[in-house]
């Protein structure tokens, strides 16, 4: 018999609603709420040892809960881990896939349940994500198909479509017997005879972003200059990665009236950096930005330029540089940004 | 499409290359300068615009 | 006919060592240090140090830069790795003999070179061509006050004379195998699907160029070039960014999808011709550059073709645009793509994909997460900065830092599949 631990937010777990998305991270023994009814699904076979728990603002947020949420799971000893199901809930899908992704990096088992549309389908890291309804409503259902995924994980199996399996499948590197330069003539040729050869690489998709509602008045609001080129004072004080950046940094421009040759130098591994170093407002706009600002065409120009490398950087850090990026400008009263990309 | 199109981006200024994206070392240095002054008010522009999808300005 | 015949004369080396003079021996190749001295001596250069690095042995080859393999087609070179050694004339045609089993490989500091690593022995030797290959380790103290441009451009000249002075020594032995490699004619009425290859090179700069005939890549327009005129050295790298994701001149030299397609030619394929084309850094350029190779394709008469990269996500776009290009053409063609999927293998392969093409080869997962022992020796560095470690300890990292793990001109049996 598997022993598994059930992750639930605040409201599944009987803490109340938005009200209670700070509940901190706890434990409580056996199953409870749409938990109940999993242990019910799994009969003898499995047994919910124990449902942890935690506010959706703190799970979707926090590193440090989410460290402590993995703890409380970890003490439990798990043969699998499984999270929500979230439906389209937004924080707890983040947070059942942040979950699920951390026992899955420590080697546990892990199956987070929530609706092909939820934001979090892409946190999960190695761990396997199952379709759920998109309600409530749909409960039922939604536990039916992450009880029989959870069987098929525990039992070794792999989950496919089939299973209701969505988000990203982990792709691992491979030694194969030919080399690539063989495998490209011998799918060129089986697609020139109109065979439906796999390819070796999806076509990956790409993410919809809802833009901003515009600027009303240029001249009257707070406009950030950020870059990824990697530019930084000479010298690289911060130590920016020159690729696969893990970082970003901030750097004041409080009267400066231009990005200076001899001030500042790119790191940035991914281009030729000589003629940036050249003129550091070729990545940096700084010197018409502080004129359009005297001009009156910029209210204020935001006093520090925010930087990271983008060559190789993953998506996910990518993903998380942006949205500190923008929780940080909107903190400090930035209407709009503008982003030089190399 | 461009790499910006495709990952999502909704206000995009084209710029003249990877290297120097707010410069063009082929122009003298006053015309260098004026050209990034443009390019900065069509960014401008850009975000003081309505728009649905990605836009180039 | 068109095109030119090759004679390749290859002498296997099993063994190697330092020694008072340059020699080969059945099987056995000496190097003189003085010779490499002799080879190296410039302006820009203070000093330098040539050692063996061969397979098995718990070394670690760090700060790596471009990879030669021994070639030459007579005393003196006769004419091989033209523009560098040889006048800026086509090559590819005569004899020409290879020092197999052998490369030169400078290793050393130089300004924007990404940190490169070969392992000899251990989990890193199986994701490198170079972990089975003699290794002649060139390491290089630059003249105080040499320009970084003259240094780099001093120790390229350095390691492509080093190269053919080596293969001399082979000169007067009997081959162990000899290839004949015929002109490809440009009319045949075999009925096999015409295959050509384009090879994009990576141009974008100081330190982050390759050379056609001696001459930078960069503002060209894509040309048909003989493959034949590979062997004789007519591309050489100076190319130093994105280690996995390189193609060293060793990789031209040996040029897998040319070998694959030589092969298969008159079996399943008829191997119509090569086209270079350089990766430019603007958009419009790439477009342009996509265009005109695309015509280049349909005037040479490829009924499909192979294209390959050098570089990181940025060089994606000169082979999706190629491919896009080529269906208006009714072309169809397949892109060799490294994997940005990162560590755990989850985010998007690929950051510029075809619009209009599936056909994709994957050679690996550039994030995936290796590691390394520690090793008894180290060349080349005393770090390995990206790693934060001396060069002989042991250390974590990423696919992308292991030189040629990724091999873009297809050299590699790495792939990704999907965990369960």
């Amino acid at each position: 018999m598997s022993r598994v631990v059930h992750y639930l937010n605040q409201f599944f777990a009987g803490f109340g609603g938005e009200n209670a998305a700070s509940t901190p991270p706890g434990v409580k023994p056996g199953a409870i709420g749409p938990g109940k009814k999993l242990q019910e699904l799994f009969g003898t076979d499995h047994e919910i040892v124990a449902t942890v728990y935690c506010g959706d603002d703190l799970a979707a947020a926090s590193p440090e809960a989410v460290a402590t949420i993995l703890d409380l799971v970890a003490q439990q000893r798990p043969d699998i881990v499984l999270a929500g199901p979230a439906s389209t809930s937004g924080r707890y899908g983040v947070a059942c896939a942040r979950v699920a992704a951390g026992a899955a990096r420590a080697g546990i088992a892990a199956v987070a349940s929530m609706h092909p549309d939820n934001p979090g389908l892409d946190d999960a890291g190695a761990a396997v994500v199952i379709a759920s309804g998109a309600s409530v409503r749909d409960m039922g259902t939604s536990l039916e198909r992450l009880a029989r995924a959870a069987r098929k994980r525990l039992a070794g199996e792999s989950l496919t479509e089939a299973d209701g399996r969505i988000g990203r499948i982990p792709r691992r590197n491979v030694l194969v017997d030919r080399n690539a330069a063989g495998r490209a003539v011998d799918l060129l040729l089986a697609r020139l005879r109109g065979e439906d050869a796999p390819a070796e690489v999806p076509i990956p998709r790409f993410d919809h972003v809802t833009p901003a509602p515009p600027v009303a008045d240029a001249g009257k609001a707070t406009i950030a200059l950020v870059t990824e080129s990697g530019l930084v004072p000479v010298g690289n004080p911060g130590r920016l990665e020159s690729a696969r950046a893990t970082r970003w940094l901030r750097y004041s421009i409080e009267g400066k009236a231009t990005a200076a040759a001899g001030e500042y130098a790119s790191v940035h591994g991914g281009y030729s950096t000589v003629w940036a170093n050249q003129d550091p407002n070729r990545l940096l706009p700084l010197d018409v930005a502080r004129e359009l600002e005297r001009e009156g065409a910029i209210g204020v120009l935001h006093g520090e330029y925010l930087v990271t490398t983008g060559n190789g950087t993953t998506v996910p850090n990518a993903r998380r540089f942006g949205v500190e990026w923008a929780a940080e400008l909107r903190r400090a009263g930035i209407s709009a940004a503008i982003l030089t990309a190399t | 499409m461009s790499v910006a199109e495709r990952v999502g981006a909704v206000r995009i200024v084209p710029t003249r290359g990877i290297p120097y994206p707010t410069g063009d070392p082929s122009l003298p240095p006053a015309e260098e300068r004026a050209w990034r002054r443009d390019l900065l008010l069509r960014a401008l522009k850009a975000v003081s615009t309505h728009v649905t999808g990605p836009t180039r300005f | 006919m068109a095109g030119s015949a090759l004679k390749l004369l290859s002498h296997r080396v099993t063994t190697v060592t330092l020694g008072p003079a340059t020699r080969y021996d059945a099987g056995v190749l000496t190097v003189s240090a003085t010779d490499a001295r002799r080879a190296l001596a410039h302006a820009a250069i203070a000093e330098c140090r040539v050692s063996w690095a061969s397979p098995g042995d718990s070394a670690r080859i760090v700060k790596v830069l471009d990879t030669v393999e021994p070639r030459t087609k007579a005393p003196g070179g006769g004419g091989i790795f033209p523009g560098f050694l040889g006048s800026a004339t086509s090559q590819g045609h005569g004899e020409t003999h290879v020092l197999s089993g052998v490369a030169v490989i400078a290793a050393g500091y130089l300004p924007r070179a990404q940190e490169a690593v070969i392992d000899m022995s251990g989990p890193g030797a199986a994701l490198t061509p170079f972990g089975s290959t003699h290794n002649l380790v060139v390491e290089f103290t630059p003249a105080e006050g040499a320009p970084w441009e003259n240094v780099d451009a001093a120790v390229r000249l350095g390691v492509l004379k080093l190269s053919a002075l080596i293969a001399e020594a082979a000169l007067g032995a009997p081959p162990d195998d000899v290839v004949g490699l015929p002109a490809i004619p440009h009319t045949r009425a075999s009925g096999l699907p015409r295959i050509g290859a384009i090879t994009n090179l990576q141009t974008q700069g100081t330190f982050k160029d390759v050379f056609v005939r001696g001459k930078s890549f960069g503002a060209a327009s894509p040309i048909l070039i003989d493959p034949n005129e590979l062997h004789d050295g007519a591309i050489v790298s100076g190319q130093f960014g994105h280690p996995a994701l390189k193609n060293p001149t060793y990789m031209h030299q040996n040029h897998p999808v040319v070998a694959e397609l030589r092969r298969r030619d008159g079996k399943d394929l008829e191997f119509a011709g090569l086209i270079l084309a350089p990766e430019p850094v603007e958009v419009e350029q790439k477009e342009r550059v996509a265009a005109q190779a695309a015509a280049l394709c349909a005037a040479a008469g490829f009924q499909g073709v192979v294209i390959t990269k050098e570089g990181g996500g940025n060089a994606d776009a000169d082979i999706s645009l190629k491919i896009d290009a080529l269906v208006d053409f009714g072309i169809g063609s397949v892109g060799l793509f490294a994997e940005m999927a990162g560590a755990e293998g989850t985010a998007p392969s690929l950051v510029v994909p075809p619009e209009r093409g599936t056909a994709l080869i994957s050679t690996g997962n550039y994030d995936e997460v290796v590691r390394l022992p520690a090793v008894a020796r180290a060349l080349g560095g005393a770090t390995v900065d990206v790693a934060g470690a001396a060069a002989t300890a042991e250390m974590e990292l990423p696919t992308a830092v292991l030189y040629c793990s990724l091999s873009p001109l297809g050299a590699g049996r790495l792939t990704c599949r999907e965990a369960a």
